[in-house]
């Protein structure tokens, strides 16, 4: 990590406050109406995926269906439940849109996410050891885990990840890793899995039992249908997230160089560990605005459509401080995370033989 | 909190298999909103069907709630939602219509007065206009009318007269057969409410002793004084109701104990007062906490996550400056400073992050 002395770090920690007091004070009706407006695009396609889907034993039908819910499936996920439950929108005083009351179109309970995501990941960002959400406690994406030889197939693992994200991202606080390692026991977990069993039964329920039951005749197509959204829905958020803190110059950091850090550090630390990818109006909504990971870490509590306009003023404090401000096109992040992904599945001594995997970071 | 509809037990589980929540029918709000705001399933919708200028600084809006809204007794208030500028605000008004009016044309009325800088009635009388649909909920308080006929005495100051007016109109409605004074302090004659309805009330309900009394109309201030409590008969035997600010309140509960009036003839009702220069009181304050029952003492810039720790509870926490939103809490009334911001919240119901809210007086919060 870039070192910088404590008087440049509150400078630096200065500079972003007076982004952020800029938005807060600024906040009101068009952000009440921005949001409420992607709350009925979410009503309207999901309503309108789940009545077409029954028709479609039509072929084109389907795929008006499949990708109707998958993308409403996505809008809920990104743009409305993981912004609301990071509270961008508690101003607003709606019950309907308060981060401890929100609960989401996906397997993971709020309340653990509230936990695992809010708290841990985004306090901890990227500390290896502190941060979960770095790999996932499933991959090797960094050179503080000592290679091991299951490691080569981390690329099945990372398929995996991303085919049942939904899942995976649901049982994240199961902490299965530490309990192989005998640290916990299941039994301590047991609260939480049974909220893991009541919610994920909830969501298989309703897409893989209750709407096929109801359409009977046409049962399997339905259940196709929905099987698909959610894969789409998948894949797309674990792409999103990948992109978001493991491309090839994402940070990573220790915990000792982490302690007792000032306000400054943690912004500091938020800047390198996240990367953006640019796209059109679109890939930013249905990311979630994710694609402004770096501004999103920097200011998680506020209106995820606001980082388009502040990501100029972000970068001209990157630039003023001499911090890098990683961004690319979606494409081009994504070959690097694949990259990432792919070199640390290798043996440190073979991954030094080929130039083409370093990793522009050193920890 | 707002009224909702009361979902049966199946369509609840139901709502939490399909759509994650307790009401199915509130997933469809956002598209219900747009047919017709009426049919919001979240709150129950009341529509604005006509608003009465009563004085400079006073109107009456006249409400159609949806019709499963519960209703009310006569003197009692209700809580209202309003988006103002995105943020949802809600306040407490008395109802000043008689039930009648609702049971028989389903309808009431609130009758606001402007309160110097306040937000909420500010905006009412400037924006909230006929066809416009606010959020309503289901009517609470006990400042009632006796259930058997007994002397009453009305003591209402400026705005303090909208419960009473309800009352009023209710008991000349049942012709409740007991002797009825009211005593109504205003500034000026140009600041009395519903003159000309309390005019005509008393002129067809003869039980009813009507006194207006303007206490800023001389040279000096005329406020309530033990002369005003000798002009009504028989006061140890009537049942007192007491609305108006606060001054007003306290001088008319001490000339009455004076007068040997027993407390629990007395009944009283707030309306929440404005907190002017917010910036120049002190820090700290009594914070209740209403679901653990405990009530602790702070000072200074303590925020109420510290002061729920400090009193031995442990309310969820996560990162401890202001970004997880683990620990945001209902604050059910009082003023707290946001620490980052140094803004100060509203008086009203809504949530707060425990680890930056400082609180600023009395605050109750449900932890």
């Amino acid at each position: 990590m870039k070192t910088m002395t404590e008087a440049q770090l509150s400078e630096l920690e200065r500079d972003l406050n007076v982004i952020r007091d800029a938005v807060v004070a600024d906040l009101g009706e068009r952000d009440a109406q921005y949001i409420r407006r992607i709350v009925r695009l979410h009503r309207t396609l999901e309503v309108g995926g789940r009545v077409m889907m029954p028709f479609g034993f039509i072929p084109p039908v389907f795929v008006a269906a499949t990708a109707a819910l998958g993308i409403s499936k996505i809008i809920e996920n990104m743009e409305i439940g993981h912004n609301v439950m990071h509270g961008q929108y508690d101003w607003m005083n709606d019950p309907g849109l308060h981060s401890q009351t929100y609960e989401w179109d996906t397997v993971c309970t709020g309340e653990s996410w509230r936990r695992t995501h809010n708290y841990e990941h985004h306090t901890y960002t990227n500390i290896i050891g502190k941060d979960r959400d770095y790999g996932y406690a499933l991959l090797r994406l960094s050179d503080d885990d000592k290679w091991k030889p299951q490691h080569t197939l981390q690329f099945i693992n990372y398929i995996l990840l991303s085919v049942f994200f939904q899942w995976g991202v649901g049982l994240h606080e199961l902490e299965s890793e530490r309990i192989r390692r005998g640290e916990i026991r299941l039994r301590d977990k047991l609260p939480f899995l049974k909220d893991f069993f009541r919610k994920g039964g909830r969501q298989a329920f309703k897409d893989y039992l209750f709407f096929p039951l109801i359409t009977f005749p046409v049962a399997p197509v339905v259940l196709a249908g929905n099987l698909g959204a959610n894969l789409i829905r998948n894949l797309w958020s674990s792409t999103v997230i990948f992109c978001g803190h493991f491309t090839q110059d994402a940070e990573t950091f220790t915990e000792a160089e982490c302690e007792g850090e000032s306000k400054g550090h943690w912004y500091l630390r938020q800047l390198t560990g996240s990367s953006n990818f640019t796209g059109g109006k679109w890939v930013h909504l249905l990311s979630g605005h994710l694609s402004y990971q770096i501004e999103h870490h920097v200011f998680p509590d506020l209106p995820a459509h606001r980082y388009p306009e502040i990501s100029e003023q972000v970068q001209a404090v990157c630039r003023k401080h001499g911090i890098p401000y990683n961004t690319g096109s979606f494409a081009r992040q994504y070959g690097t995370v694949l990259k990432r992904i792919f070199a640390f599945s290798l043996p440190d001594r073979l991954r030094a033989r080929v130039p083409a995997l370093t990793m522009g970071q050193a920890t | 909190m707002l009224a909702r509809q009361n979902q049966s037990k199946a369509l609840q589980w139901l709502g939490k298999q399909l759509f994650n929540r307790e009401d199915p029918a509130a997933f469809f709000d956002p598209l219900l909103e747009r047919v017709n705001p009426m049919w919001v399933q979240q709150y129950t919708p009341a529509r604005v069907v006509q608003t009465l200028q009563e004085t400079s600084d006073t109107k009456t809006f006249v409400l159609k709630p949806a019709r499963r809204w519960q209703g009310f007794e006569a003197g009692q208030h209700v809580n209202i939602c309003v988006d103002i500028d995105g943020t949802r605000r809600n306040r407490t008004f008395s109802l000043s219509s008689s039930p009648i009016l609702w049971q028989s044309q389903g309808l009431i009325t609130l009758t606001i007065k402007r309160l110097p800088g306040g937000l909420v009635t500010n905006w009412l009388h400037d924006h909230l206009e006929v066809g416009a649909v606010l959020g309503l909920g289901e009517a609470f308080g006990d400042f009632l009318i006796p259930e058997v006929a007994t002397p009453v005495l009305f003591i209402a100051g400026g705005s303090g007269i909208t419960p009473v007016l309800s009352q009023l109109e209710t008991m000349a409605a049942q012709d409740y057969r007991a002797p009825v004074s009211l005593l109504y302090y205003v500034r000026t004659s140009e600041d009395v409410i519903a003159g000309e309805k309390l005019e005509a009330l008393a002129a067809r309900y003869p039980a009813l002793t009507l006194s207006i009394i303007p206490t800023h109309d001389g040279a000096s201030p005329r406020y309530l004084s033990d002369g005003d409590l000798g002009t009504v008969p028989g006061l140890n035997g009537r049942q007192i109701f007491l609305c108006g600010p606060k001054g007003l309140m306290d001088l008319a509960e001490e000339l009455l104990q004076s007068r040997g009036v027993r407390e629990r003839d007395i009944h009283c009702t707030y309306f929440s007062a404005p907190r002017a220069n917010l910036e120049h009181q002190a820090l700290g304050g009594q914070v209740q906490f209403s679901h653990s029952n405990i009530e602790v003492g702070s000072e200074g810039d303590a925020n109420l996550l510290e002061i729920a720790e400090a009193a031995g509870l442990t309310p969820q926490y996560g990162c401890r400056m202001g970004i997880c939103h683990q620990c945001s809490c209902r604050k059910t009334s009082g003023t707290v400073i946001n620490r980052l911001t140094g803004q100060a919240s509203g008086p009203g119901e809504e949530n707060v992050q425990l680890c930056i809210s400082v609180p600023q007086g009395p605050v109750s919060i449900d932890v």
